[in-house]
C-alpha cells in the first residue's frame, strides 16, 4: 500500500506504452547515487533504495531521458 | 539524540513507532531549519526530522558558496567552524580565458556544509526535534483522519511514522512531493548535471570565487572555483546535457582542470543534479508541504540554493505548525506557504528563468568582446549593474534580454 508505484493518479496517464526495444540499466559501480536521474524520467521508473540506485524495468519505456545527464555515465541502453 | 531506527523483533510486522505532529523528510538546509523553526514556533508540538545518511551533511553534494546577507539570516558566520572563506571578489572569466574582476563588497562564504549541516541540525534537536540518522521514509499514504502515514526504512527494520503534517525536503529526488501527488519532474533543458572535485596545490586569489563561461567548457551552465583554503578550492562544473557533446559532466571536467589547473592534485569527486528552473507549481497539498531542491526552489541563474532552502524551510514549519495549533491541515490551509514564498522569491526565480533562457541565445563571442568591454570600466566602479549597462550600450541584442529580465 505504501509503495511508491502504488499511487499512480496522474503518473497512470502520462505512462505511455513501450515504444522503443530498449531499456535503462545502471552500473551500481560507476553510480555515485546522487539522485540526478530520478526526476528526470517521465514514467518515473527510477528509484533510491537505500543506498541503491534501481531502474524498474517493467516500468521503463527506453526514452533515453536519463541516459545523457547522468553526470558519470552509469546508466546505458540494453536491449529490452 | 543521534540515535538509529529501533531494532525489529522477529515478528513484528512494520508497528506504529511514532505519532508526531510535523514529520521532516531529509535533513539538509531546508529540512533542518523546517524542525527548528517548527519548535521554535511552538514548543509544545513533537518533530520529527529524518537523515537516511548515517551522519547530517555527507556526502557533500555542493559547491559550498553562500551569499553574504541571506545567510546572516538565519546564522553568524564570522569565526564559525562550518565557514570555510570569507568571499570578497568575484572574478567572471569569458571563454577566451579574459578574466574581469567584479568589485562587489561582502559577496558571501564558502562552506563546510558538512558542519553547517550539523550545526543547523544541532540547534533543531537543542530546541527539542528528534532526529532519527540512517533512516529513510520509504512511501506514504493518507489516512481517513487527514493524518500521513509514513513507512520508514532503517537498517533495524521498518517501522510507521504517522503526521500530522508532512515537510518534504529530500533534495532533488523529490519523492515526498511524488508520493503526495505533486508534479516534481523535471525537463532535461532545465537540469543542469553537475561534478566537482576538491581540487589542491593550484594558484587562485583565496579570497575570490572564479566563474567560467563556454559552450565548450560547460555548455548551458559555468565551471567554478570556490576557495576552501589557500591552494585548495572546489572545482566543479554543472551543464545541460542536451547541449553537450557525447561527454559526461565528469569528462568536461576532468577537460577544464587540465586546461586551467594543471598540476592541480584531484581530490574526492562528487557529482549531482542542480533544477535550474522555477518553483513547482504547487508545493502544497492536505498534510504536505514541500520545500529547498524537493520544490525546485533554486535561483536558475547561479544555481545557487542554500539560502533559498533555509528560507523555504522556516516559512514551511512556522505554516505547518500554525495549521497544527488551528487544527486544520488542509490544502487551502497550507496553500499560505506558496502564496508566501512565491512573494518572497519564488516570484524572482520566474525572472531570473526568463533571463537564462535568453543569456542561452547568446554565444561565446559575445562573452568575449562583453568581457573586454566590462575590463574598460575602472575596476573599483566595474559593478554587476554597470557591466550590465555597459553591455547595454554597445550590444543593443541585449535590450530584449533587459526587458524580458524587467518586466
Amino acid at each position: 500500500m505504501l509503495d511508491a508505484s502504488d499511487h499512480h493518479g496522474y503518473r497512470s496517464r502520462m505512462r505511455p506504452a513501450p515504444a522503443f526495444p530498449e531499456i535503462a540499466v545502471v552500473d551500481l559501480q560507476v553510480c555515485d547515487r546522487c539522485g540526478l536521474c530520478l526526476p528526470l524520467c517521465p514514467p518515473e521508473a527510477i528509484h533510491l533504495e537505500l543506498t541503491d540506485l534501481v531502474v524498474d524495468q517493467s516500468t521503463c519505456t527506453g526514452c533515453r531521458k536519463c541516459i545523457a545527464p547522468c553526470p558519470v555515465g552509469a546508466l546505458t541502453m540494453v536491449p529490452a | 539524540m543521534h540515535r538509529p531506527l529501533p531494532r525489529r523483533r522477529a515478528h513484528d510486522g512494520p508497528r506504529v513507532t511514532h505519532d508526531t505532529d510535523v514529520l521532516v523528510i531529509g535533513a539538509g538546509p531546508a529540512g533542518a531549519v523546517a524542525a527548528w523553526e517548527a519548535k521554535r514556533a511552538a514548543p509544545e508540538l513533537d518533530v520529527v526530522l529524518l537523515e537516511r545518511d548515517a551522519r547530517v551533511g555527507t556526502p557533500v553534494r555542493c559547491a559550498e558558496g553562500v551569499g553574504n546577507a541571506g545567510l546572516r539570516e538565519f546564522a553568524d558566520p564570522d569565526g564559525a567552524p562550518w565557514a570555510a572563506r570569507k568571499i570578497t571578489r568575484v572574478v567572471f572569466v569569458a571563454p577566451d580565458d579574459t578574466e574581469v574582476k567584479v568589485a562587489e563588497r561582502d559577496v558571501g562564504w564558502i562552506l563546510d556544509r558538512s558542519q553547517f549541516d550539523a550545526f543547523l541540525a544541532e540547534r533543531a534537536v537543542a530546541l527539542g526535534a528528534e532526529l532519527l540518522v540512517s533512516t529513510e521514509a520509504a512511501g506514504m499514504m493518507c489516512e481517513p483522519d487527514g493524518r500521513w502515514r509514513v513507512r520508514l526504512r532503517g537498517a533495524g527494520g521498518e517501522a510507521i511514522c504517522r503526521a500530522r503534517v508532512v515537510i518534504g525536503t529530500d533534495g532533488v529526488e523529490a519523492m515526498v512531493g511524488r508520493w503526495a501527488g505533486l508534479e516534481t519532474r523535471v525537463p532535461a533543458r532545465d537540469m543542469e548535471s553537475c561534478a566537482q572535485y576538491v581540487v589542491e596545490g593550484i594558484d587562485f586569489d583565496p579570497d575570490a570565487i572564479y566563474l567560467q563561461f563556454g559552450a565548450g567548457i560547460a555548455p548551458g551552465g559555468y565551471a567554478w572555483l570556490f576557495p576552501k583554503s589557500p591552494g585548495v578550492a572546489n572545482v566543479g562544473l554543472g551543464l545541460v546535457a542536451l547541449k553537450a557533446d557525447a561527454r559526461n559532466a565528469r569528462q568536461y571536467l576532468d577537460a577544464w582542470i587540465a586546461r586551467r589547473y594543471p598540476r592541480g592534485a584531484k581530490r574526492t569527486c562528487t557529482v549531482g543534479g542542480v533544477i535550474a528552473h522555477t518553483t513547482i507549481r504547487q508545493t502544497y497539498t492536505d498534510g504536505v508541504l514541500v520545500a529547498g531542491d524537493a520544490a525546485h526552489m533554486i535561483n536558475p541563474l547561479s544555481g545557487g540554493g542554500i539560502v533559498n532552502a533555509m528560507k523555504a524551510g522556516r516559512l514551511a514549519g512556522r505554516v505547518a505548525t500554525a495549521a497544527i495549533r488551528a487544527g486544520d491541515t488542509s490544502a487551502s490551509r497550507l496553500s499560505a506557504y506558496h502564496a508566501e514564498w512565491m512573494a518572497q522569491l519564488g516570484d524572482d526565480h520566474l525572472k531570473y528563468y526568463r533571463l537564462k533562457r535568453a543569456l542561452e541565445d547568446l554565444d561565446d563571442q559575445f562573452f568575449n568582446s562583453l568581457a573586454r568591454a566590462a575590463n574598460t570600466i575602472p575596476a573599483g566602479k566595474r559593478t554587476l549593474g554597470r557591466i550590465f549597462a555597459h553591455a547595454l550600450v554597445r550590444h543593443p541584442q541585449l535590450i530584449p534580454v533587459a526587458a524580458r529580465f524587467f518586466i
